[in-house]
């Protein structure tokens, strides 16, 4: 029994925002703040733009006071260009570390709590990677609300883009987006309540639809973030550029992955392995728990592999315990108190009494839908797709290269967002054409073929078995042996998926076909991640090759990976951005090809 | 302390929007003491019935996506773990129902646009901000000034104030959404008083509200909101 697919309705709009998180409503802000009255419509997968996973952030935003008598804008372009292991691009990192304070400020006008001190000033945090004179010491430019830093920038910007009368599509999928000749056009979307499929036709489409997290077995992402907007850009056609660049945080609550700040590290806490030993001395003897991300993910995920894990028999994730025990109680209740509540609250544990399990989660996309430094999305090195752009977690300028700086995503999001809603501005006069004849009949084709299917399977189980495949093969440590079984695996996983019989064929409301579609974009996003680190045969930033554990400077290059067929690429370079370099001008050097050391 | 495992049983309230049909469906289930109520819903989704539906989004208590009712008490599914519901209900028999606030769409999902359409009423934002003093400089907000709201601003709408709330299903715009426009009125820089208190003074503002407490008892935010909406009943805000 195969229902009539159609388009219920056609909708017109100016500007046609995908995903309303920090990124989409940042940039919908500056449309509207220029030009009033701009009809917009952005649409979010959940229930409201609110519930976005921006608002989850925690920690803060960087941003380069000008009144800071020792930090300034170069020593963050820097660090940022350090951190990504110098494949960043450096007009990007220039045009957004410029841009940060600027941005601050126009928060803090609109509603934005930044804490401040009982001076007024504001405070600021230090965060890893951010240092002042190159390197010198740690930098204090993180600007921060409390705990919430995330929630504060999304209520400021979804607060913005209400007032200006922002019309919101919720708890709806971009489904396929519509190109006409060169240009797209807008995209078709299906509303899930409804269960209907709309096609809007735009003259500015924007995606923002943030990470790929649920790829991996244990991520701090939150449950709809699995890489739609890198699948669709693949379906029609378009690449995505260093999909293998995954950031891995060391330490996940086990369970739900929520992330246990680098804090307790820094305060003192020891990880420790089954036999209770404090293994980071033998990683890393000098800075032990201080190591940089990477290093201290890979001892843990060493550990473990050894057998020198824990298995939480709960969610049957195996881990290493961070002691925090022997911190005195000022520690516990004044410096980590958020981290210790989430211990408590999510595994009851008391980490002033009980060893508490972390372990390695996936954590953050720096690749993505490849853009310029207006968030004009790329078709290949060379040319853009007219009408389209891309801002967020969900693309790449690339500001971060190959690991990301904490605080850094943030300030990624409402700059970018920023920079892409000035250049759409310029393309409002434009006169845009009709959807295309055929608009959504690809959508129509691959929901049919959902409902079509009749193999008693479990999706649900599917996507488990996708995502510990990941976190085993393509996680924190990566060899050619390893990818080759995973893409192997990856095929067996999709001819499973394609064969299982959907719980029920109502199109309305119907969580299990809505996952049925995404486990085919997390298939997607992990069959690139894969291909794209079987290609890069060196180790750089978030990417560790077991075989090649060394950064090899003859891939010194964005990789563009084109989808064909599933399991089918094809690679392209795009050459890395070295203007700060280039141009000669005062400590030019620090931004050549330079050692990540810390 | 690893191994205790719990026999939880679920009946769930479920409804078929195309049959109109309303149902309590019953799901057995052996589960680890740290399993979250969500974590549960994904395994009968996994293990017994994937047409389940049920809403969620971080999955750690930031968002507010995944209230629901456990035996008529309406929380945060996420941060629920069955060791403490076992014990906070003493009983391994829940009831698990979706929020009042809103017509449900599904099971356990009800339509929180339609719930969010009460905030946007009440202007989420600031509708008129102060004029600064130079163009560059940032809006300074003392500690002080702000240790008098901050707590609101912790608000994450997930509505479960408004599903204990006894008046706020007719008329009323309800706890959160009324605290909404509270806290822009406590923040220096609004400059659009007038405006808020017409709301909050109107037939769905709070002269709606009994005092009864409900809210601030269930915000799993910890947020005493009938403070302050017991602040603008008398009259703390009007000029
Ligand atoms: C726990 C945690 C803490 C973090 N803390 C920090 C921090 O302190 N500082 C920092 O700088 N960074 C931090 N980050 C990173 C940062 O929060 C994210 O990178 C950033 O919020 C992403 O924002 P976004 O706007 O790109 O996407 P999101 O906020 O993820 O929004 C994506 C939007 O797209 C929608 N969407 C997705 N797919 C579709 C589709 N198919 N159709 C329609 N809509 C769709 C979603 O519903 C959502 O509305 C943290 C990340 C995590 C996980
Ligand atoms: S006040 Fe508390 S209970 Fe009410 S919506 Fe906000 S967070 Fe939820
Ligand atoms: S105090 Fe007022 S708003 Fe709060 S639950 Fe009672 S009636 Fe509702
Ligand atoms: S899913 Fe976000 S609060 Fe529970």
């Amino acid at each position: 029994m195969t229902q009539k697919l159609k388009i219920s309705s056609t909708l017109r709009c100016d500007v046609l925002i995908i995903g309303a998180g920090g990124a989409g409503l940042r940039c919908a802000s500056a449309v509207l703040e220029k030009k009033p009255g701009t009809h917009i419509v952005a649409v979010t997968k959940v229930a409201s733009p609110q519930k976005s996973h921006t608002q989850t952030a925690q920690g803060g935003m960087a941003a380069v006071d000008p009144r800071d008598p020792i930090d300034k804008p170069i020593y963050h372009m820097f660090d940022t260009w350090k951190g990504s292991d110098c494949i960043a691009d450096q007009n990007i990192i220039k045009k957004i570390v410029e841009a940060g304070w600027e941005q601050a400020v126009w928060m803090e006008n609109r509603g934005m709590h930044f804490t401040r001190m009982e001076d007024g000033k504001l405070s600021k945090r230090t965060f890893g990677g951010h240092t002042v004179n190159f390197g010198e010491s740690s930098a204090f430019r993180c600007v921060f609300e409390a705990d919430r830093t995330g929630k504060g920038i999304m209520d400021n910007v979804w607060g913005e883009s209400i007032k200006g009368g922002t019309t919101f599509i919720n708890q709806a999928v971009v489904t396929e987006l519509l190109i006409k000749g060169d240009r797209c056009v807008g995209a078709v979307i299906f509303k899930q309540k409804e269960g209907e499929f709309v096609s809007i036709v735009a003259k500015a489409t924007v995606f923002a639809t943030g990470g790929n997290g649920q790829v991996f077995k244990v991520t701090t992402n939150c449950r709809q973030n699995t890489g739609d907007g890198n699948a669709i850009i693949l379906k029609a056609g378009l690449p995505v550029m260093d999909p293998e660049a995954i950031q891995f945080h060391p330490t996940g609550i086990v369970g739900p992955g929520i992330l246990a700040s680098e804090t307790l590290r820094s305060v003192g806490g020891i990880l420790r392995n089954k036999e209770l030993e404090p293994f980071m001395e033998h990683y890393a003897p000098k800075m032990k728990e201080l190591a940089p991300r990477d290093l201290v993910a890979r001892a843990i995920e060493t550990e473990i592999r050894e057998g020198r894990g824990i298995l939480n028999p709960d969610h049957n994730i195996e881990h290493v315990w961070i002691d925090l025990r022997h911190l005195p109680d000022y520690v516990h209740d004044v410096e980590i108190p958020e981290v210790s509540g989430f211990f408590k609250k999510f595994i009851n544990l008391d980490p002033k009494k009980d060893l508490c399990p972390v372990r390695p989660s996936n954590h953050y996309q720096m690749g993505g839908i490849p853009t310029n430094e207006n968030g004009e999305v790329q078709k290949n090195p060379r040319e853009m797709v007219p009408g389209l752009f891309a801002v967020g977690e969900c693309a790449a300028a690339s500001f971060h290269g190959f690991n990301r700086l904490g605080t850094n995503s943030l300030l990624e999001l409402i700059t970018m967002g920023k920079f892409a809603g000035e250049k759409i501005i310029d393309t409002l006069g434009e006169d845009v054409p009709d959807a295309p004849e055929d608009a959504g009949e690809r959508s129509f084709s691959l929901f049919s073929r959902f409902m079509e299917a009749g193999a008693k399977d479990n999706l649900g189980k599917i996507r488990e078995e996708m995502r510990n495949l990941m976190t085993e093969k393509v996680g924190v440590f990566r060899t050619e042996q390893g990818m080759n079984d995973a893409i192997e695996g990856l095929r067996e996983l999709r001819e499973r998926a394609d064969k299982t019989v959907l719980a029920s064929q109502s199109l309305i409301m119907n969580q299990d076909l809505i996952q049925r579609w995404e486990l085919n974009n997390l298939l997607d996003n992990a069959m690139v991640i894969t291909k794209g680190a079987l290609n890069r045969k060196e180790s750089r930033g978030g990417h560790f090759r077991d075989d090649f554990p060394d950064r090899d400077d003859t891939f010194h290059y964005h990789t563009l990976v084109h989808k064909t067929e599933f399991g089918d690429v094809h690679l392209e370079k795009r050459p890395v951005d070295m203007s700060l370099y280039e141009a000669k001008g005062e400590h030019y050097e620090k931004f050549g090809i330079i050692e990540r050391k810390y | 302390m690893y191994n205790e495992i719990y026999d939880i049983t679920l009946k769930v309230k479920r409804y078929d929007p195309e049959a109109k049909r309303t149902w309590v469906q019953d799901y057995n289930l052996k589960a680890g003491r740290i399993l979250r109520f969500t974590d549960l819903f994904r395994r009968i989704n996994n293990e017994l019935d994937p047409s389940l539906a049920w809403n969620s989004s971080c999955e750690h208590a930031q968002c507010g996506t995944c209230a629901v009712q456990i035996n008529g008490k309406p929380l945060l599914a996420c941060e629920l773990l069955v060791e403490n519901a076992v014990a906070q209900f003493g009983t391994s028999v829940f009831k698990v129902e979706p929020i009042t606030i809103a017509p449900v769409v599904r099971d356990l999902i009800v339509d929180l646009e339609q719930a969010y359409d009460r905030v946007h009423k009440a202007k989420p934002y600031i509708i008129d901000g102060a004029k600064k003093s130079q163009a560059q400089a940032e809006s300074q907000i003392l500690p002080r000034d702000l240790e008098r709201y901050v707590e609101a601003t912790r608000c994450i709408n997930c509505f479960c104030c408004a599903t204990a709330c006894i008046s706020s299903h007719k008329g009323f715009l309800g706890p959160n959404a009324v605290m909404a426009s509270i806290v822009r009125l406590m923040d220096p820089r609004e400059q659009a008083r007038e405006e808020r208190l017409d709301l909050l003074y109107s037939e769905e503002g709070i002269y709606r509200c009994h005092t009864s407490k409900a809210c601030s008892f269930v915000c799993p935010k910890e947020i005493d909101v009938a403070h302050f909406i017991a602040l603008a009943k008398e009259g703390k805000f009007k000029t």
